[in-house]
């Protein structure tokens, strides 16, 4: 039995469809990141997941029972489900205050309660803290404090939303341990939104990536707004700025997103290419180790991710501060 | 400009000489201003709270209302209350008028929208995320309430002490509804003005300098309030 199901789910405000999932399978035990750029509906999927908010259309099953949003048993089955905000909040009290607040809406008797209290602050690092003022803690350890406080409340699932964007590299390294502990240790199913590729692909099970509340068979990246204008030949000329235009596949004209995948585009640091379009003059500002590619962030006016093989990264021995080309195939280019 | 010294050196001693009708007159002041800012309180706490944490139709029109009220004159509110409570009105037979009761329900009138206008931007300012953080940790709707309302504690206290330090000055109702009676409805208010009628200026100085002791106080509080509320 799966721990969710959604079929259909879509969410609108004011008119804007945020979240549409035709299809969705969380299973038990798992770690799952919804990874994906801003806006693109991870917030509101993880509130619906936590029946914090109801979808406005479409079904979500939980341990394969439908969900009543407006049933008075909510209340029961959201105490399974705990999710701790991006940039979270701890009540006016002390640390003690807030990771008890949970226990005592679910009526655990005093004596159990400091047992968990304690327990649940070892396993964030935080004991130090317990009669600490929560509204004197930095941002790493409001973090923390956070999931202990959802941590003691027992739940079934954990859901983080952009568990590390808040905090230093210090605690995103503790934060980041956290999760995998509560998941291989208590059994606790993860979700988690992030737009950081790397965490995603480290920390989870499985990776789903959303893209304007769609569910995508990759990852979108190097997304730009641009306007097509067409070629006599049909072909589609993107505009993305007056000096940067991409020659891309055929279409229609007007405004769109364009994605170019970090894995198609060519980096060449002496100038020698064979292509004849697309191609942009830039300055390699960044290099990051990702197992067996490397990613490069290419400024070219707009900045660029691309993703090299480590043996084409070695050939060529890029530095950051290099002046390289940069070749954008046509079949890079997705237009949405 | 010798007689103002000469009133406020004569009002210093009246007050430490600790005459006793000045004392009654501070002391129903202060009762009369404590229970109309106790029941405005009771209800307009709980009306703002609702209103503000509420989403229903008209939520807005109430809230104009409501703030259309804060400019309420005493005088406006003497004359309406005057005309339940006076001998021929609805409420005649209650005997009311020119009583502190009637004084307290005037000054209810008074403060009620104080209240409830400062108790919605005191809810109404406390972070969304508080209200989420409490229901996935697993609050029903009234433990949801109850967070939000302990957050937005001190500035419902200085939203108290505002509607206190507007009933303790003010002159028209505590006049038009209480009569100036003295021993039973003199306020400091009321008796200022009427020492400045009579021409005798020791008693109003010595009352005033009461009220600005009071209004000190209260702003002391107020400040302390305000200043958890921003923490």
């Amino acid at each position: 039995m799966p721990l969710f199901e959604a079929k259909n789910l879509s969410k609108r405000y004011k008119g804007r469809t945020v979240v549409d999932l035709p299809e969705l399978l969380l299973e038990k035990g798992k770690i799952y990141a919804l990874q994906g750029p801003n806006g693109s509906g991870k917030t509101t999927l993880l509130e619906i997941l936590s029946l914090l908010i109801p979808p406005t259309a479409g079904e979500l099953r939980y341990q394969g029972k439908a969900v009543d949003f407006t049933s008075r048993g909510l209340t029961a089955l959201r105490r399974e489900i705990v999710m701790v905000h991006q940039n979270p909040v701890l009540f006016t009290t002390t640390v003690h205050g807030n990771l008890e607040f949970g226990l005592k809406v679910r009526g655990v008797p005093k004596s159990t309660r400091e047992k968990i209290v304690v327990e649940s602050l070892d396993l964030v690092g935080m004991r130090g803290f317990l009669r600490a003022e929560a509204h004197k803690l930095s941002g790493g350890e409001t973090q923390r404090v956070a999931i202990a406080r959802a941590l003691a409340c027992s739940p079934r699932v954990m859901l983080f939303d952009e568990p590390t964007s808040s905090v230093d590299v210090e605690n995103r390294n503790i934060i980041e341990r956290i999760i995998n502990d509560i998941n291989s240790e208590k059994g606790i199913s993860v979700v988690f939104t992030t737009h950081d590729l790397t965490q995603a692909s480290k920390l989870s099970n499985e990776v789903i990536p959303l893209f304007e509340g769609r569910k995508v068979p990759s990852v979108y990246e190097n997304i730009f707004a641009s306007t097509v204008s067409l070629e006599h030949e049909g072909e589609m000329r993107c505009h993305i700025r007056d000096d940067i235009t991409l020659l891309a596949g055929t279409g229609t004209e007007g405004k769109v997103k364009i994605s170019i995948d970090p894995l198609k585009i060519l980096v060449r640091k002496n100038g020698r290419h064979d292509s004849e379009i697309n191609i942009l003059k830039g300055k390699l500002v960044q290099l990051t180790d990702e197992q067996t590619l490397v990613r490069a962030a290419v400024d070219v006016g707009v900045p660029l991710n691309v993703l090299l093989p480590k043996e084409a990264f070695k050939e060529q021995s890029l530095t950051v501060g290099d002046e390289v080309t940069v070749v954008i195939p046509r079949e890079a280019i997705t237009v949405f | 400009m010798d007689f103002l010294i000469d009133s406020v050196l004569s009002a210093f001693l009246l007050l430490w000489s600790f005459d006793p009708d000045l004392y009654f007159i501070v002391y129903v002041s202060l009762k009369v201003s404590f229970f109309s800012t106790l029941f405005s309180s009771l209800f307009g706490v709980p009306a703002g709270f609702l209103i503000a944490y509420n989403d229903f139709r008209g939520k807005r029109a109430v809230i104009t209302v409501l703030n259309s009220l804060l400019a309420l004159p005493t005088v406006v509110v003497g004359l309406v209350v005057y005309a339940f409570i006076s001998r021929k009105g609805l409420l005649g037979i209650l005997d009311l008028l020119y009583t502190q009761s009637a004084m307290v329900v005037g000054q209810i009138i008074l403060i009620f929208p104080i209240v409830a206008c400062l108790t919605i931007a005191a809810v109404s300012r406390i972070d969304e995320r508080y209200r989420k953080t409490a229901m996935t940790l697993g609050a029903t709707t009234f433990e949801t309430a109850k967070v939000i309302f302990r957050e937005a504690r001190f500035a419902l206290v200085a939203a108290i002490i505002a509607a206190f330090g507007r009933v303790i000055a003010e002159v028209g109702v505590s006049m038009m509804l209480g009569g100036n009676a003295k021993g039973f409805t003199r306020t400091m208010t009321t008796a200022m003005a009427l020492e400045y009628d009579k021409g005798e200026f020791v008693l109003g100085v010595a009352l005033g300098i009461v009220l600005l002791l009071i209004s000190f106080a209260m702003n002391i509080l107020l400040n302390y309030a305000q200043g958890r509320t921003q923490r």
